[in-house]
């Protein structure tokens, strides 16, 4: 029985799909949504703009805050409830430093606009990565 | 033969200003009309003229040095269309993968892989050039550090940048002659401000134009056949304004909407720097990404706040935007909670660090994406005229 799982999201319908199938799978389990902001982009427009807040944490949950809302709106289809967390700068490292708190990973095979290759060259494929690299089982869902 | 050559390169140029008018308008204008002070006509209509002045005077130097400093002999009117077809090249790269090609950059790269493949090749210039590359990212990044670490937050303190609603100045006055006057709700600060923020966006226009001009125009007044420098820098700034009208409408939300993210008081910062850095080098005949000296200056702005310490001042004035309960700032944070970071250490961990945001390794991965372009549009050409010796 997985009780605590770690749902990373960014803005796109995949994300979304993975949180569906994680609520729909695991009625019983915490589910924990992350999102990461603040991540490395062409001018780096929005690292740079959250460095220049006085509270960076405010800030960073304040631009997480749509990803979240959509979060609980599948989580209210579900009639559940989740956690969230907001984590900022490169998404893999993030989801890989709390890994060891979850006992699995449920994220979206593929993130928002991969066809641009600055982003995948700063960022790389999280999927492949965090499966790669995570300490506890990982869910890819297509 | 020579004609149609000539057409063929202007057309090509008019490709690689229409794109450069995109990109370049998106920089110079979109903060300030994402931040609502400017409309987009008039952004692209002062973007035009200041495009304009900057390539007809510092502009020259540059187009000296791509038509006739890079190689040592002139750039003949085949080889400078060859040239323009790379420079095109690296720009359709750019829109259809998102990456960045730093489009003076790419230019001289293309010429130099011409110098290259016919023994051409000005070392002295090139070298250079190519030192002034490495110099400008690292100068562009300190200043931007500098900045972000001890100029902003104290230009911030005291600093508001507003924008009311309704028009700035309306036309009034009694008798025959309209005499402008301020609008419903306009200050005299947010006056300054708007004519501030003009004058920055024209300033980065001028340094767009030195820089950019000659990318599309040189290539066309070399050897036989080839055009005036006047007119071909009015075919580029034709071009370039042409794109500022038309796609820079999109570009000042894709690349304008990742600055609009960076507060507009940083961003006129970020303006100003470049824009200076991007002059000087033009000035001297140095061909310069504005692109390029733009994204060190915000990365290092970036760089310079995230390893910034905690200083007493700001640890006491933190999060205390009611000048009232300033006295009891410390005590009022703790109340809520939230203890304070010790002074000048790093902050509790489930505080966000923006550390995270700018570590070193992150920042030499980003740079070395500038890197990639004009390196490859170097190789390709070489390659290029090589293969086909007859268009040099």
């Amino acid at each position: 029985m997985l009780s605590r799982i770690l749902v990373p999201m960014d803005d796109s319908e995949h994300a979304s799909h993975a949180l569906a199938y994680a609520l729909e799978n695991h009625p019983e389990a915490d589910i924990t949504v992350l999102h990461v902001v603040g991540v490395p982009s062409m001018m780096m427009g929005e690292a740079v703009g959250l460095t220049l807040e006085d509270d960076i944490s405010e800030a960073a949950a304040e631009r997480a805050e749509p990803v979240f809302e959509r979060a609980r709106e599948v989580a209210d289809e579900h009639g559940r409830e989740i956690n969230t967390i907001v984590g900022i700068g490169h998404p893999a490292r993030n989801i890989l430093d709390r890994a060891e708190d979850y006992d699995t990973i449920v994220l979206g095979a593929h993130g928002a606009d991969w066809s641009r290759a600055t982003r995948r060259f700063l960022v790389g494929n999280v999927a492949e990565t965090v499966s790669k690299r995570s300490p506890v089982p990982v869910i890819l869902v297509h | 033969m020579v004609e149609s050559l000539l057409a063929i390169g202007i057309i090509a140029s008019i490709f690689v200003g229409f794109n450069i008018g995109g990109s370049s308008t998106g920089i110079a204008w979109g903060p300030p009309v994402g931040a609502g002070i400017v409309k987009k006509t008039t952004a692209a209509a002062l973007m035009t003229f200041f495009v304009f002045l900057g390539g007809w005077t510092v502009g020259r130097n540059v187009m000296d040095t791509l038509s006739e400093g890079i190689i040592t002999i002139d750039l003949t009117l085949t080889a400078g269309v060859a040239v323009l077809f790379f420079i095109g090249l690296g720009i359709l790269i750019a829109n259809i993968f998102g990456v960045p090609v730093p489009t003076s950059m790419t230019t001289v790269g293309a010429i130099a892989g011409l110098g290259l493949a016919t023994d051409t090749l000005n070392y002295a210039t090139i070298a250079e050039i190519v030192s002034w590359w490495i110099v400008t990212p690292i100068i562009g990044f300190w200043i931007g550090g500098i900045i972000g670490r001890y100029i902003y937050p104290e230009i911030n303190r005291r600093v508001q940048i507003e924008k009311s609603n309704g028009p700035l100045l309306t036309l009034g006055g009694d008798g025959t002659i309209p005499k402008p006057t301020f609008g419903p709700n306009t200050t005299w600060a947010e006056l300054g401000t708007t004519v501030v923020v003009l004058v920055i966006g024209c300033y980065m226009a001028f340094s767009a134009g030195a820089s950019n001009v000659p990318n599309a125009a040189a290539p066309l007044v070399g050897g036989v056949g080839g055009l005036p420098d006047d007119t071909a820098i009015i075919i580029a700034t034709l071009a370039i304004g042409f794109g500022g009208f038309t796609i820079a409408r999109r570009t000042m939300e894709s690349v304008g909407g990742e600055l609009s993210d960076i507060p507009l008081l940083a961003a006129l910062f970020v303006m100003v720097t470049a824009s200076t850095i991007t002059t000087l080098l033009s000035w001297i005949g140095i061909p310069i990404s504005l692109v390029m000296a733009t994204v060190m200056t915000i990365v290092g702005i970036g760089w310079g706040r995230a390893t910034r310490p905690i200083t007493f001042r700001e640890a006491v004035t933190r999060d205390t935007g009611e000048p009232e309960i300033v006295p009891g700032a410390i005590t009022a944070e703790e109340m809520e909670g939230k203890p304070a970071a010790p002074i000048g250490e790093e902050e509790p961990e489930e505080v966000l660090k923006a550390g995270d945001l700018f570590n070193p390794r992150a920042i030499m991965k980003y740079i070395s994406m500038w890197i990639i372009g004009p390196s490859v549009s170097t190789v390709l050409a070489y390659g290029f005229f090589i293969l086909i010796p007859g268009i040099a």
